[in-house]
């Protein structure tokens, strides 16, 4: 058993010395009802106590004080050596339901844990500059009450009681859901854990700094085909071994979900321990490669550059399962090469924060970068709608 | 497969709730009978209805809703005439109060209610507690915190179960379901099934906690004397015993020799002046007409003017060197403090409203005190056979006994009656001529060869005053008559007397060293004037002769008579150290026990060095002694030992030499591997005994669960059990 060193428990101090003057974040206690009633009787019983000079009342004040105390106890015991972890499983998808888990686990030896809940917070946000600091003396034109009600909006609250108690050693997990309004990036946070426990006087809330950022993807729209021109093979061209579901063997990756069970090499993860799936080259060379363009010039409507978004990202993920994406690219950026599932997820990630791009005058146009057979694009179809074309012919539309 | 531990479900949680408010409601209203205001019948009429809904939690359901519509309208109405009609307020609140606990204990009750419960009962407790300063109050303010504590918690858990939806108000008249399907022996075996004395040993060292908390806290609350008077005392009246009031009849006295309660408890700061027999003197009665003593106007006058203080200060009487009484006389006793005598001081816990007589060495309070009233007295002689009043004597002197008809004459009898008693004076040769004290032993010889003593007298018929015709019969008499005969023979004779009520001897707690006297130990006595004293001299027609020294002994060899080491006395002890350390504690205590407790601290302290120095010199002096191989062998061993102890500490080795040296005997597994031997049962019991034998500790399923399955298992399948024991080895 080693000692702990002595600047951790300096520290230890200094935060719990601080902790009293200033509150971390999210951390309240508050009395209830109960709490209000023992206060008043205690301040009550003190009152006549000393009215009177009655030992049997100052016996009966010291009793309530004594319970306060225990209430305090309890509380902190019934929290200590309590262990939570967020689980996000992704992908997210704006108007889906999302699950986000906690993982609980009670790290005391004989006691429980009871009567806890668990706050979340889920909140979409926008990755950009930190704004200036303002306050309500010195900012100007900011309408604190529209911020504040703007940030309320962006915000998905939830509450998750634990209706059991948690025995020593026991883990536990809980569920809370809710449904992204919007694609983008949104913070999960467990922002306090609370309990009324043991005799409900105090209401302790806990706070955390649990927080998970998931990127939301488009919502999955539905579409249809139109009869276009067919991929076309450019002369001379090699087939390219490509990752797919036929051919030889090219490598070994890590299982990732969505994978055939097919696949599984189980000798290799065995030896490793870890699923590994095989990859094949593919001798289908009708795949395409997506390039989505976000001009603002072209795409003025919001709701039309939103169904644009989800119909990539639903287009992108039904080619890859039939094994016909070839790569995708959003804008300038270079066509990126979708090998395994994980190249998908990164499309999509990146669809989850795209905005509009306005585009400098002087700017290099990037179309003389992109295949020059099979690319996938995206167009406005009328006032609403938006038409998928390859190789100049309309092959779908949302 | 991991089994998870048993707990309660949400209908059996409620069900206990349902008990233990209903427990906690009857705690409370139990205080109602002791409190003597006169609510007994309301507190068995809530008793029994609460007890029949706790004990059939269905028979609320049938509550009539119009019956809830009403129940506060008609309680608000019953509290405002109970108060009309009987003018005190806090009886009316405290039948409010079991009126309105009546109404949460044969309704559903939600989170709100339960807390209403514990409010109302904690009204109760603390109310009883103040009005009584009972002993009693003690266990109840524990036992309902404790009930109350628990309450809360099961509240909390099942709120928190039902996932913080609870409702917040109970629905009427809706048979809920955990109480249709009530059963308590079903709760009773499910709790005994979950209980873990981990957990029971947990909770009960919280209590003790809590108990210990409350009482450092009671001991370092600061006290200040605000000098009010006990605020509740007020509204409630009560009334003393009808003996010692200012106007007995005869058997006032001995009826309260009937009961064998507790009348008061003295303390002596000094038990070695303790006497043997003490006289506690109460009222001084002087007029004697109609069959009975009273106080006369003209005694009444010898009182001072009523004042308020806590302090009472005669200025005259006080004795050099005598001990320091404490008082604590019980509740319904009499406004009439009971005292040895004259006094040099007399303190009150808080200021009373007081009337004193220097010359009667009588105080009487305003009121009957409704609860127990400590009373600390200095400078009173342990005894006072004889009161010096020197008015009287000059009195005496200048106006002689035709001036003083009520000390000498005897107005309310006929002159056929004071024909009698010249009679008797002549026949037993009791005269003038007599002195005092001679005249006092004659006629005490006289009552006592014509009659004996008995609580149950016979006074013959016939006309004329009872007690003169008692006198001329030989029939038996209890102390009254005995007294108030002494009395008319001694003023026929033309001796002033008077007779004096109040209590004689007591016993001497011998575990807690404090007189106790009962009010089986009311007695009443004559004091008769001794003109060549100046004082009244104290005659007992009922004492028992005994020789001067005797008469005269203290301390212990008083006390020998009198120690008292009974079951009730060792009871009587725990009342009396109530009084002494809680009730009585007031800022002096609490500075004299900081003080002790600052001395004691002290005392150890240096306790400890000197004893660390004694260690260090006899250290000293062995390194100096001789060296042979023996001390080097010792020493040697010593340091190995040290050095193993501190090496075992640091790497944490002696935690497993506590817990049997690491898995190999961990008693469960042990015992897991027994039963793996033995049986051969169901596969689940198998995997659970092998996860119990073979894996972590942290993976195990509860091992008493599987053992008791692995019993049964064991206890079904007997024959397969002795297969299984022949094939071993």
């Amino acid at each position: 058993m080693s000692p702990a060193p002595r600047s951790g428990r300096r520290l230890f101090w200094r935060r719990a010395l601080w902790g009293l003057l200033w509150p971390r974040r999210y951390e309240r206690i508050q009395p209830t009802i109960s709490g209000v009633v023992l206060i008043g009787l205690a301040l009550g019983i003190g009152t006549a106590a000393y009215n009177s000079a009655s030992n049997i009342l100052f016996i009966a004040l010291a009793l309530l004080l004594a319970c306060l105390i225990l209430s305090g106890v309890l509380a902190w015991l019934n929290l200590r050596r309590l262990e939570w972890q967020l689980e996000v499983e992704p992908p997210l998808r704006a108007g889906q339901q999302a699950q986000v888990g906690l993982a609980l686990r009670n790290g005391k030896k004989f006691l429980p844990t009871y009567a806890l809940w668990f706050e979340f917070a889920a909140v979409m946000f926008e990755r950009k500059d930190p704004p200036k600091p303002e306050s309500t003396i010195t900012g100007k034109g900011i309408d604190v009450w529209a911020a504040l009600a703007k940030a309320e909006a962006s915000e998905t609250k939830g509450t998750v009681h634990l209706g059991t108690r948690l025995d020593p050693g026991a883990t536990e997990r809980l569920e809370w859901s809710f449904t992204p309004a919007r694609r983008g990036l949104v913070r999960i946070e467990l922002r306090g854990v609370g309990s009324l426990f043991p005799f409900g006087f105090l209401r302790k809330l806990t706070g955390t700094d649990l927080r998970r950022e998931v990127p939301v993807w488009p919502s999955p729209v539905e579409y249809r085909r139109l009869a276009g021109a067919p991929p076309r093979r450019p002369e001379g061209e090699l087939r390219r071994a490509r990752a797919g579901n036929e051919g030889e063997m090219i490598a070994l990756r890590n299982y990732a979900q969505g994978d055939s069970h097919r696949l599984i090499h189980w000798k290799a993860s065995a030896r490793k321990r870890q699923l590994l799936i095989r990859q094949f080259s593919s001798q289908n060379s009708d795949a395409c490669a997506l390039w989505l363009r976000t001009d603002a010039s072209v795409w003025t409507r919001p709701e039309q550059f939103e169904l644009m978004l989800s119909f990539a990202a639903t287009l992108a993920q039904d080619l890859f399962r039939s094994g016909r994406l070839l790569s995708t690219a959003i804008d300038g950026a270079p066509q990126a090469s979708v090998r395994r599932l994980a190249d998908v997820d990164a499309f999509l990630d990146r669809l989850a924060e795209v905005v509009p791009l306005v585009e400098k005058p002087g700017s290099p146009s990037p179309v003389r970068d992109r295949p020059r057979f099979n690319l996938l694009t995206f167009e406005p179809d009328g006032a609403r709608g938006v038409a998928a074309y390859v190789n100049g012919s309309k092959t779908a539309a949302a | 497969m991991e089994a998870r531990p048993q707990r309660l479900n949400l209908e059996e949680l409620h069900l206990l709730r349902w008990l233990l408010g209903g427990c906690l409601m009857l705690v409370s209203v139990a205080t109602v009978f002791y409190m003597d205001i006169g609510s007994e019948v309301f507190a068995a009429a809530a008793s029994l209805a609460i007890l029949a809904a706790l004990v059939r939690p269905a028979l609320p359901a049938r509550v009539p809703i119009w019956v809830h519509r009403l129940a506060f309208p008609a309680i608000l109405a019953f509290f405002a005439g109970d108060l009309w009609r009987s003018g005190q307020l806090l009886p009316a609140i405290v039948r409010l109060d079991l009126l309105l606990l009546l109404y949460r204990g044969v309704s559903y009750r939600a989170r709100r209610d339960d807390l209403q419960v514990v409010v109302l009962g904690l009204f109760l407790v603390v109310v009883a507690g103040v009005l009584t300063v009972s002993l009693l109050f003690a266990g109840q303010i524990l036992v309902f915190t404790a009930g109350a504590l628990g309450l809360l918690m099961v509240v909390t858990i099942a709120d928190s179960s039902e996932g913080g939806a609870a409702p917040k108000l109970a629905v009427r008249g809706v048979l809920p379901g955990w109480a249709a399907h009530a059963g308590w022996r079903r709760l009773a075996r499910r709790l005994w099934e979950i209980s873990d004395w981990r957990l029971l040993a947990s909770a009960a060292a919280l209590f003790v906690g809590v108990v210990a908390v409350s009482g450092l806290l009671f001991l370092a609350i600061p006290r200040f004397q605000l000098e009010n008077s006990l605020f509740l005392e007020r509204f409630v009246t009560k009334r003393a015993m009808t003996g010692f009031n200012d106007s007995i009849k005869f058997g006032d006295i001995t009826e309260i020799t009937q009961d064998d309660s507790v009348a008061f408890d003295v303390d002596l700061s000094d038990p070695a002046q303790a006497p043997a027999q003490p006289y506690w003197r109460m009222i001084v009665l002087d007029d004697y007409r109609d069959g009975g003593f009273k106080l006369s106007p003209a005694l009444r006058l010898a009182f001072d003017r009523e004042r308020t203080s806590a302090n009472v200060f005669p200025g005259l009487g006080g004795v050099r060197g005598a001990p320091t009484w404490t008082f604590y006389l019980e509740s319904g006793v009499s406004k009439y403090l009971p005292i040895l005598g004259r006094f040099g001081a007399l303190r009150f816990r808080e200021a009373q409203n007081y009337r004193y007589s220097p010359d009667l060495a009588v105080i009487a309070l305003r009121d009957e005190p409704a609860a127990m009233t400590a009373y600390r007295v200095d400078g009173m002689a342990p005894e006072a056979g004889e009161l010096h009043d020197l008015a009287f004597a000059g009195r005496w002197k200048t106006r002689g006994p035709a001036g003083l008809p009520l000390q000498v004459g005897l107005p309310g009898l006929s002159d056929a009656d004071k024909e009698k008693l010249v009679r008797l004076d002549a026949d037993g040769g009791l005269t003038a001529s007599l002195g005092a004290q001679e005249f006092s032993r004659k006629a005490i010889e006289l009552l006592k060869s014509t009659h004996h003593y008995s609580l149950s007298p016979h006074i013959p018929a016939g006309p004329g005053d009872p007690l003169v015709r008692w006198m001329a019969s030989r029939e038996s008499g209890h102390c009254e008559l005995f007294a108030g005969s002494f009395v008319l023979m001694a003023r026929t004779a033309g001796f002033p007397a008077r007779v004096v009520t109040g209590f004689k001897g007591g016993t001497w707690n011998a575990y807690s060293g404090n007189y106790t006297i009962r009010n089986s130990d009311a007695h009443a006595w004559a004091e008769i004037f001794d003109a060549t004293k100046s004082a009244w001299i104290r005659e007992d027609p009922l004492a028992v002769a005994v020789s001067a020294d005797a008469a005269a002994e203290k301390g212990d060899a008083a006390l020998a008579g009198l120690m008292d080491r009974s079951w009730a006395a060792r009871l009587n002890s725990l009342r009396v150290f109530w009084y002494r350390r809680i009730v009585n504690f007031d800022q002096q205590t609490q500075a004299d026990t900081l003080k002790a407790v600052k001395e004691a601290t002290g005392g150890s302290g240096k306790w400890l060095r000197d004893a660390v120095l004694a260690l260090a010199q006899s250290a000293k002096a062995w390194f100096r002694g001789p060296w042979d191989t023996t001390r080097i062998a010792e020493l040697a061993a010593s340091a190995a030992a040290v050095g193993a102890l501190a090496w075992s500490v640091a790497t944490g080795r002696w935690r497993l030499a506590s817990m049997g040296r690491g898995r190999r005997f961990d008693p469960v597994r042990r015992e897991a591997g027994r039963w793996l031997r033995r049986l051969d049962g169901p596969g689940d019991l198998v995997a659970d005994l092998q996860r119990l034998r073979f894996g972590a500790a942290p993976t195990w399923p509860r091992p008493g669960e599987v053992f008791r399955r692995a019993r049964r298992a064991a206890s079904s399948s007997p024959r397969r059990r002795r297969a299984v024991s022949r094939s071993t080895p």
